[in-house]
């Protein structure tokens, strides 16, 4: 019982950062006027779960932030972008955490960021109907790799910090 | 080893991302232009015998204000959350589009088509 309520608070906090990192980001501007393309903070909190809490947690804790999100930026329609970049970057880096152990843990970073872009790009030629959108692929390739290396060297400090939890 | 393959896989992306890239970036500038709403085209322009106009292109109650100015196209104002379209500035690349994505909006170049492609589109 003491365990399952001291998982609970856990998920609750990394729930509730990540979220607080996700507003913060909003009010940076973005320089580049091309959709699908920005440091992704939050993840950082993403990258850190998958590496210490279990699948279904990790689902969870995504889950809630894209959500609460999307409410706190007002910017629901980009729920489907959010939602299919993330459950293919979730799955990606929950197999990738297999083979790929905790001090590389930037490697799967940086694919997790790639899948997550391309999650984005399916949804977008889905409802666009326009294959043309492939063009920005490309693009995300290259930031997602930079956003990615970034925010998994940020993970792999605060797990480095957080050895004692659990 | 291992990870040494990984992190080459790593540096492969991003060089192949930058490349592409440059790849886009320098597609050259075509002509006609084609307007996309939610999938459908709604409007074919010919940049270079097209008058200067502002038009709107709506979608579900929110307007995207086009305008085409000395054969150049953008997007001068969006309702929309993020106004992505509108900082993307002149459309310049054929490989390119100007993207809405709350609007389900796309502009884009096109080759030069026969009304029976357009038909067939």
């Amino acid at each position: 019982m003491r365990a399952k309520v001291m998982r609970l608070t856990q998920l609750g906090l990394l729930t509730a950062v990540s979220l607080i990192i996700f507003v913060i980001e909003l009010q940076i501007p973005n320089p580049f006027p091309i959709p699908g393309i920005k440091l992704g903070l939050a993840n950082i909190i993403t990258v850190f779960a998958v590496y210490r809490y279990k699948a279904g947690e990790v689902f969870a804790v995504v889950i809630a932030r894209i959500l609460l999100g999307a409410v706190f930026s007002g910017n629901l329609f980009s729920i489907i972008y959010s939602l299919s970049g993330a459950l293919l970057c979730l799955a990606g880096m929950l197999i990738f955490r297999r083979f790929i152990d905790e001090r590389h843990l930037w490697i799967s970073s940086v694919f997790g960021a790639v899948l997550h872009n391309i999650g984005q790009i399916i949804a977008a030629i889905i409802i666009l109907q326009t294959p043309q959108v492939l063009m920005y692929f490309p693009f995300m390739l290259l930031s997602g790799c930079l956003a990615g290396l970034f925010t998994g060297l940020c993970a792999q400090a605060v797990a480095a910090k957080l050895k004692v939890l659990s | 080893m291992k990870y040494k393959i990984l992190i080459l896989i790593c540096v492969c992306l991003t060089l192949a991302g930058a490349a592409g890239s440059l790849l886009v970036l320098n597609a050259p500038a075509k002509q006609r232009v084609n307007i996309l709403s939610n999938g459908k085209i709604v409007r074919t322009l010919d940049l270079s015998e097209q008058k200067d106009v502002v038009f709107d292109v709506n979608y579900s109650g929110r307007t995207n204000t086009v305008e085409v100015k000395n054969g150049r196209i953008r997007v001068r104002e969006a309702q929309c959350p993020d106004h992505t379209c509108v900082k993307s500035g002149w459309l310049s690349s054929s490989a390119m589009p100007i993207v809405c994505l709350p609007n389900h909006l796309v502009i884009e170049f096109a080759d030069a088509e026969s009304e029976v492609d357009a038909i067939a589109r």
